[in-house]
């Protein structure tokens, strides 16, 4: 990661920005939305993305702390995923973390139990609502850099 | 399957309220489909928007509206191959979106 940053440090102008958006390294909650009703269905949180985001964190403060890149501005904000039927999250849930598990080679290690929260959600949408969603809110961190 | 990331437009606030696009030449590290692409290509002068996933490229491709044709470019390629090719200094701004993790 930090020769990553090397070398977007070379491809920018002395001028530049760098724009950094990861999310942040914390589990991710599912809720069941209904109107202005929000139930929480679960928390995912795949261990292995975790570290790839403090990672992510650490190689930031590397640079910084080597002079390369100064930190301007950083903020937060969350990314909300909405699926408005539990196949569509438990798909794209199974699919994501069936390729950090190829990507990793540690399948079944800090895989979180999608089955289980699809099956929690299944329960509460057979009672909800029509336009009932389900949503994922993730953190992410955005921060702006400069060369120096 | 109707799946929408982000509909409330965050990210794009988040983004535009950390940098000033116009007339600026991007590079974008990681776009995948193009999902972050879309929100901000159209104030800047020249996006390159790179992801060595071929079927995330090709569906960018896809989407790409014809008014932004003329000014955005996607490649599927590898970072570290992208910038073996790439001349020193040549960018205003690069994104890491999502991709530095």
């Amino acid at each position: 990661m930090v020769h990553a940053l090397e070398e977007i440090h070379r491809l920018l102008k002395p001028t530049g920005t760098l724009i950094d958006i990861h999310p942040v390294a914390e589990s991710s909650p599912i809720e069941l939305h209904q109107g202005e009703k929000i139930d929480l269905v679960g928390s995912l949180s795949v261990r292995q993305w975790c570290i790839d985001y403090q990672q992510a964190d650490s190689a930031l403060a590397k640079i910084a702390r080597r002079g390369l890149f100064a930190v301007e501005r950083e903020d937060l904000f969350d990314s909300l995923t909405h699926y408005t039927s539990v196949e569509e999250m438990r798909t794209e849930q199974i699919n994501a973390i069936d390729k950090f598990a190829r990507d990793a080679q540690s399948a079944g290690e800090g895989v979180p139990d999608v089955e289980a929260l699809a099956m929690r959600a299944e329960e509460l949408m057979r009672t909800a609502t029509s336009g009932a969603e389900l949503i994922i809110r993730e953190r992410v961190h955005i921060s702006r850099l400069k060369p120096t | 399957m109707t799946i929408r990331t982000d509909p409330e437009n965050n990210e794009t606030h988040a983004l535009l309220g950390m940098v000033n696009f116009s007339g600026q030449h991007v590079l974008e590290i990681g776009c995948g489909d193009g999902r972050v692409t879309w929100r901000y290509a159209d104030k800047a002068s020249r996006v390159t928007a790179i992801d060595p996933s071929s079927k995330q490229i090709a569906q960018a491709k896809e989407d790409l509206p014809s008014q932004l044709q003329d000014h955005v470019e996607f490649q599927d390629i590898a970072f570290e191959d992208f910038t073996a090719a790439s001349a020193p200094s040549a960018f205003d701004i690069v994104i890491l979106s999502w991709s530095l993790c």
